[in-house]
């Protein structure tokens, strides 16, 4: 259970707002000026308020985990993203406290200038294809046709690896694609490079070996002092 | 057709009753807000911003149509009384 202190404040507005309107219910008082201004209270102004402030914790919830595994297609993605020993992009960038608990939201949301909202609407489309399709599937079933929608850019990857570090261009096929990875040509999540992101998702496809992504997380682990 | 049911609804209609339904559908629309505030999923989530949104709008319009009816059958008055007329000087 997620309750912040904006959420206690709306809890608190609801509750004052629902007392007002039984005490109407059940006492029934003759309509005056007094009792109408109450109403408006109980009707108007409190309920707005606690409108509002769901708004904000729902969208903020909405950047979560919790929220992302809450439809049960996404069980084995969250697993796997919360898997210490998992090797998976998703399950290292999750490790990240700049992804943290938000690795879902921060790897796959749109940075584009009206991004949030161009997000937001990418997530009512995963609504539409859960009610339609996938909701009676169990996860056998689902996981097969699960798919993203776009392919990933690499311009999300590009927010934290910007592709002028020393160290990145220190890396030989980093280098030699350069113009290509930037322009979004060959995809940094592609098969021959880091491969993908939930790799378990695609079993049939190829995927770096698990000896290949462990020393490739060996070269990037901060040195002991 | 329906402007005239509309009309004809609003000139006979309860207040207490419209208020009624005002308040019972405040509850349910406070109900859905408040899920969504302890339970983070998406069908708490949805359902609030949604569902419970428009009948908490729907609870408020009723509340808005109660004032109108009152305004409608409201008599007005100065509240002022008229200055008595000034005796003519002669």
């Amino acid at each position: 259970m997620h309750a912040s202190p904006l959420s206690w404040i709306a809890f608190g507005s609801a509750l004052i707002a629902a007392a007002i309107l039984v005490h109407y219910l059940v006492w029934r008082p003759k309509l005056t000026a007094q009792v109408k201004v109450t109403l408006i209270m109980g009707l108007g102004v409190l309920p707005i308020m606690t409108a509002l402030i769901g708004n904000m914790e729902g969208l903020a919830a909405t950047e979560h985990h919790a929220f992302c595994g809450s439809c049960h297609t996404m069980d084995r993605h969250l697993e796997d993203a919360n898997d210490p020993d998992s090797i998976s992009l998703a399950a290292i960038h999750s490790r990240n406290n700049k992804f943290g608990d938000k690795s879902c939201y921060v790897c796959h949301k749109d940075y584009g200038m009206f991004g949030y909202a161009l997000t937001k609407i990418g997530g009512m489309g995963h609504v539409y294809y859960f009610l339609t399709e996938f909701m009676w599937m169990d996860m056998d079933e689902a996981l097969p046709k699960i798919h993203i929608a776009r392919p990933f850019k690499n311009e999300n990857c590009m927010q934290c690896h910007t592709t002028t570090g020393f160290l990145w261009n220190g890396v030989v096929d980093h280098a030699g694609l350069l113009d290509d990875l930037r322009a979004g040509e060959t995809s940094c999540v592609s098969a021959g490079c880091h491969g993908y992101a939930h790799p378990f998702s695609k079993p049939d496809e190829e995927t770096p070996s698990e000896a290949e992504a462990r020393a490739t997380e060996e070269l990037w682990k901060p040195e002991e002092t | 057709m329906i402007k005239k049911r509309l009309e004809k609804w609003v000139e006979t209609g309860s207040r207490s009753r419209i208020l009624v339904y005002a308040c019972v559908l405040g509850l349910i629309g406070l109900a859905f807000m408040v899920w969504s505030l302890f339970d983070q999923g998406w069908i708490p989530v949805m359902m609030a911003m949604s569902v419970g949104q428009v009948i908490g709008t729907l609870s408020l319009a009723l509340f808005i149509l109660v004032i109108v009816i009152d305004l409608q059958r409201a008599t007005f008055r100065p509240s002022i009384p008229p200055e008595p007329p000034k005796p003519e000087d002669d």
